[in-house]
């Protein structure tokens, strides 16, 4: 894993395309970061995936089409699923700013 | 999905199926003073969710209470029979307040395994927080 600038920005750029599926067609890994960044990319995924189903049961509530527990369900995975995200994310920005401080 | 989402979608479908079961109780208990009524039963059945990957349960299929009706004696009821019997319900008071208390303690029982999935998953995260 290389750790020079103009990579973290190439990565960042990737980060970003995977966020919208539309435009590259469901395949993160054109940039070739790595394992590393394919897993995150997916747990990114997974975790957008579970907020929407939150939103569709939080709707399908509202007109009363939903049962109260699927609604909570889909809502408690939604919270875990963004609190997960959350938590690899500092992890990961705790991680680049250690290396940024490290005296060459 | 994680174990614990698992989890947590077999505890909601055990809270849903206890609901179903208060919602027939009720509906007995309601009909207690109708003539004719046949109080409701409805029994659990296993299911293997495919797409989740996660036993649930379900409920099955829905019978009647088949022992005789009550009949009670009152002349000026406009369904009584020629003896002055009225046939009511067979709703058994006593049984559906006993059921009715074990359908609210097993659906804390399901909330309880709901909350400490939820629970064990935050606190793994806790790990990552330092």
């Amino acid at each position: 894993m290389d750790i020079n600038a103009f990579n973290a920005a190439k990565t960042y750029g990737a980060a970003r395309q995977s966020l919208r599926p539309e435009l590259t067609g469901d395949k993160p890994s054109s940039s070739g970061s790595g394992d590393a960044f394919n897993a995150a990319a997916k747990a990114v995924k997974e975790m957008g995936a579970a907020v929407a189903q939150g939103e569709q049961a939080a709707s399908q509530m509202m007109v009363g089409k939903a049962d109260p527990h699927s609604v909570v369900e889909a809502l408690a995975s939604a919270e875990l699923a963004v609190e997960t995200a959350v938590t690899l994310r500092n992890k990961v920005v705790e991680a680049y700013q250690e290396l940024i401080r490290m005296p060459v | 999905m994680n174990v614990f989402a698992k989890a947590m979608n077999a505890a909601a479908s055990g809270m849903n199926a206890q609901g179903f079961r208060m919602r027939v109780i009720s509906e007995n208990v309601a009909n207690t003073d109708t003539p004719g009524y046949q109080s409701k039963q409805i029994s659990f059945e296993n299911t293997y969710d495919r797409a989740a990957d996660i036993n649930k349960v379900e409920v099955g299929r829905m019978t009647l209470d088949l022992s005789p009706l009550q009949r009670s004696y009152d002349p000026a009821h406009p369904l009584a029979d020629e003896s002055g019997y009225v046939e009511m319900s067979n709703v058994n008071m006593v049984s559906e307040m006993a059921d009715s208390r074990e359908a609210g303690r097993s659906y804390e029982a399901n909330l309880a395994t709901f909350n400490q999935a939820r629970t064990m998953y935050s606190s793994l995260l806790d790990l990552l927080k330092r």
